[in-house]
């Protein structure tokens, strides 16, 4: 019990008004201390010249501003309430305000004992009492407003009564009776209700099923389950925030953010970051959620750009969490990772106290910006340079996260393209394991870094170990790649028949999925036109030009513009001995997609044809795709000849040496494919 | 009473120690199984075992024969062991020990779902004020009857699959959640805590316990659980704290995945924890009028 609770002010200061008159409450207490409720009612009304139910409603109260509530409820007990609610007339607004507040007060005092299913009894019937009293409705009617207000606490409280009793159906059903017939509610209570029926919605784990169409206006949305009903209902009171109606209340946003960001709908969440009026969030925190919205969709652009303003040395600079997702996004792209790798060293920097358990996250993205600022680099010393400081970047992350599987797959992947293939492979099982080989990536990995080292028998093993581990829409890559290791193997025919189930894939899968795949190991899906395109680089290396030519065509279907395309082409032209044809076409690759090397290294070779005049644009040329690819085999040795050719037997002994030492290091894929 | 429960808890009486007579004999057997503190424990522990899970393990064979029933309540038993079975196969996966029975049962759920799913998708219309609603009027004019929808697709269509293939696995897990989700109001606290505790598990690793990877497809069924484990209507102390944990857990670990609609979803749970237990903000609207003043 809570009798010995002290009131919120001592009993000086607490005084009855009635009937004009006003009095302390001190003798009251007094007497009601002393267990006397018949002396403290009767002095109450000789005092007040009050009737025995407003002095005991008023003594009820007393009692319960004391904390007294089961004393309370014993001087309520006093009333017939029930008997007085069944005697209401709509035009006597005076006692019905004095039954409900009473009746009302009950439900109070129970909740507070915990007796949840009589309180909710008590709360109902002040509710039925209320529809009673105003047979049309609550609205056109002017109402007292103490009453009023007796009559939205009580409708506030029910729902809320209803789960505490465990009857969430019933909580659930006096949610949406409330909120689709308001009884005149002020917004703000109705916000409230709408906003403990959204939370209600989103977390009881109970599926009610969707409100019934009933008496709703034609043509009005009606949600069909409890999470569209919650996203309806907190967008609504989103919109009642935005045009002022009701008050700033953080934690909409917060269920809103997390019910949108569930079903991975972002944009809608931007949406309404951007529709907030200003002052509600601190500008950088609204920039740093709106990235996050826009990166969530996959719009990393969008997301970047926002993010340079709010890490802008003038706003939120060292935000930790802008800062890696800033520099995560830059180590996506070359052009970007100079940029990242600025991000990322002041992430590294600002890793400390709370925020120590980041550090070999931050550490883990600057090796990424590094390596990837490595591929553009102008320079081989700088381009070395950068590569050493990339692998200690990520060696350190590894030593503060070691069951980190991105970092264990991203140090395989930089090994590999060092061609430092023992320490790739090693680290390519070490991610299969603790992934538990969940993942595809880590499978292909292990796979071109075996074909590599020309285990092409062995890799195909892995491939075929990882098509069991795979579900069927997610065979693609897999397939490809097998196709791939058969070609290197020497076995055309069964490349082919590869090459064949994967385009049937491909087009079951473009129909059967249609705009319902969000897998998140679908995203890498083989394209159609990867199939042509490999098809005819197949048939190409077979010289059989009319299949080259009807897979050419097909794969132009799906890709007007290509530079793989016109590589082929130009490869079949050479063949043909059409030197100009074979050259335009490799020019034009080129030309389409400036960082495309096979067509370089093909212009490279045939330009010294043209005699010593042509030589210096070959060694150009061909520069131009060892800077792109420095390990790409061919283009070494094509410009170990072209050197020859000049007479620079020193330069070209160089050139042909490092092309002989990469001989046998060339995967059937590119490891950047992978990433 | 049911004879299904009978002869499901005689099996279950062979593999434990003892089942309480208050369960064996009570006149709803199926529902003393799902919360008998002593049955649950029992279970939870041989679950936990470092040798449980196996092909021949036959609380795992109880487990797959149980939810195969046809009494309802008993589907409810089995699932109420979601959280430790889920838990415990996904911390062992890097163990490469035989965890086949641990699989059947994850399987079986995922069949039950997809069955009852018709492998469809589950999707959620978020919808476009600009249009009435049941809970709003529209300022502007109703010419374009067709309302704007965004549809979200919270759970995609479902394959079958007859075998365990770890590139599904997140998958199959992720389902045997869902479904556990649905059933969640029903679900004794104690269950719902072990949740919690192995989200603790899977975002950080816990002693010899490796974290795990959270694809999204495993993340996102996680985090509605946990989002009714901390915001339910439930007065359980202990889950809400289980459930603050986790949060905490799995909110940095979405930092360190950097994976942004993560962050956006455990960073919001994060901040209504936070308001949820600060009693300053939790004004009592429905609290009788406290002023000095008492009139009528």
């Amino acid at each position: 019990m809570a009798d010995d609770e002290t009131p919120p002010e001592g009993p000086n200061g607490r005084e009855f008004s009635a009937n004009g008159t006003s009095m302390s409450t001190a003798d009251v207490e007094a007497k009601l201390d002393r267990g006397n409720i018949q002396e403290a009612e009767s002095s109450l009304r000789e005092r007040l010249s009050l009737n025995s139910e407003e002095a005991r409603t008023l003594l009820g109260r007393l009692e319960y501003q004391r904390g007294n509530v089961e004393a309370a409820l014993r001087v309520l007990d006093g009333i017939d309430l029930q008997a007085a609610i069944q005697g209401l007339q709509p035009s006597n607004q005076k006692a019905a305000k004095l039954v409900l507040e009473g009746v009302y007060l009950k439900a109070k005092s129970l909740q507070k004992l915990g007796k949840f299913t009589e309180a909710a009894k008590e709360c109902t019937s002040v509710v039925d009492a209320a529809g009673k009293i105003f047979p049309q409705g609550i609205s056109d009617v002017q109402v007292e407003s103490r009453l009023q207000e007796t009559i939205s606490k009580a409708v506030e409280l029910l729902p809320e009564l209803l789960k505490q009793a465990g009857n969430y159906q019933e909580a659930m059903a006096t949610y949406r009776r409330v909120l689709l017939n308001p009884c005149n509610l002020d917004n703000e209570c109705c916000g409230r209700i709408q906003k403990a029926f959204a939370v209600f919605l989103l977390h009881s784990g109970l599926e009610a099923g969707p409100p019934s169409l009933g008496a709703q206006a034609e043509g009005a949305y009606v949600p069909k389950n409890n999470l569209e009903e919650a996203i309806l209902l907190l967008l609504v009171l989103m919109q009642k925030i935005n045009q002022g109606v009701v008050q700033w209340d953080p934690s909409v946003m917060d269920h809103l953010m997390y019910a949108l960001s569930l079903c991975s709908q972002t944009p809608a969440l931007s949406k309404q970051l951007e529709e907030l009026k200003p002052g509600l969030f601190h500008r950088t925190e609204r920039w740093n959620f709106l990235a996050l919205c826009c990166s969530g969709a996959g719009q990393n652009k969008a997301a970047l750009n926002v993010l340079r303003k709010s890490l802008n040395i003038n706003e939120k600079p060292n935000d930790l969490t802008a800062l890696l997702l800033a520099a995560k996004i830059c180590s996506e792209d070359p052009h970007l990772a100079a940029e990242g790798v600025g991000y990322a060293q002041r992430a590294v920097d600002n890793a400390k106290g709370v925020d120590e358990h980041l550090k070999g996250v931050c550490l883990r993205i600057l090796g990424l910006c590094l390596g990837k600022q490595a591929k553009v680099s102008s320079s081989d010393f700088e381009r070395s340079n950068l590569q050493n400081e990339a692998l200690k970047s990520l060696d350190s992350a590894l030593s503060l996260e070691q069951d980190n599987p991105d970092i264990i797959f991203e140090l395989g992947v930089h090994y590999a393209e060092q061609r430092n293939l023992n320490t790739a492979l090693r680290f390519a099982k070490k991610y299969i394991d603790i992934t538990g080989g969940s993942a595809l990536k880590g499978w292909r990995l292990l796979a071109l870094i075996l074909s590599a080292q020309q285990r092409f028998a062995e890799a195909e093993v892995v491939t075929d170990a990882a098509l069991d581990e795979t579900g069927k829409w997610e065979q693609g890559p897999l397939l490809r790649l097998k196709a791939k290791l058969k070609v290197s193997q020497l076995q055309p025919m069964d490349a082919i028949d590869t090459y064949r189930l994967l385009l049937a894939l491909v087009q079951a899968q473009r129909k059967a999925l249609g705009p319902m795949k969000t897998d998140s190991q679908v995203d890498d899906k083989v394209k159609e036109f990867e199939v042509w395109y490999g098809l005819a680089s197949l048939y190409s290396s077979l010289s059989h030009w009319k299949d080259v030519e009807v897979c050419v065509q097909k794969a132009r279907e799906m890709k007007q513009y290509s530079a793989e395309l016109l590589h082929t082409e130009g490869f079949m032209h050479e063949e043909r001995g059409e030197f100009q044809e074979a050259l335009s076409s490799h020019i034009n690759a080129g030309l389409l997609d400036p960082l495309f090397v096979p067509s370089k290294v093909r212009i490279g070779a045939l330009l010294p044809k043209m005699g010593s005049i042509a030589l210096p644009v070959a060694r150009t040329v061909l520069s131009d795709a060892l800077r792109i690819e420095p390990t790409n085999r061919k283009a070494w040795y094509h410009l170990g000849m072209v050197h020859k050719a000049d007479g620079r037997l020193a330069e070209a002994v160089d050139c042909l040496q490092a092309a002989s030492m990469l001989e046998d290091s060339d995967p059937v894929e590119n490891f950047i494919s992978i990433l | 009473m049911s004879s299904s429960a009978t002869s499901c808890i005689q099996t279950l009486s062979s593999i434990l120690s003892a089942v309480p007579s208050s369960v064996s004999s009570s006149s709803n057997p199926s529902f003393s199984l799902l919360h008998d503190p002593t049955v649950s424990a029992e279970i939870s522990s041989l679950l936990r075992h470092p040798d449980s899970g196996s092909g021949d393990n036959n609380l795992c064979r109880w487990l797959y024969d149980t939810f195969y029933s046809t009494d309802p309540e008993l589907k409810l038993v089995v699932l109420r062991y979601v959280p430790i079975i889920a838990g415990v196969y996904l911390t062992r996966i890097a163990l490469r020990k035989s965890l086949a029975g641990f699989e059947a049962i994850l399987l079986a759920l995922y069949a039950h779902e997809t069955t009852a799913r018709d492998g469809q998708p589950v999707s959620v219309n978020v919808p476009d004020l600009s249009q009435p609603s049941i809970y709003h009027d529209a300022k502007g004019s109703v010419k374009n009857k067709t309302t704007e929808l965004n549809l979200a697709v919270i759970s995609p269509t479902l394959e079958p699959h007859g075998t365990m293939r770890s590139s599904r696995r997140a998958r199959i897990v992720g389902v045997a959640l869902e479904l556990y989700y649905t059933k969640i109001s029903q679900m004794p606290a104690r269950s719902k805590v072990e949740f919690c505790e192995f989200c603790d598990i899977w975002a950080a690793g816990v002693k010899n316990e490796r974290r795990i990877p959270l694809p999204w497809e495993l993340l996102q069924p996680s985090l509605r659980i946990l989002g009714h484990c901390l915001l339910g209507s439930h007065n359980s102390k202990e889950l809400f704290e289980a459930a603050s944990s986790a949060t905490v857990s799995l909110y940095r670990r979405s930092l360190h995945d950097i994976d942004a609609k993560a962050i956006l979803a455990t960073g919001s749970l994060l901040r209504l924890e936070k308001m949820a237990s600060d009693p300053k903000l939790s004004v009592d609207h429905t609290e009788i009028d406290m002023s000095n003043v008492l009139s009528l």
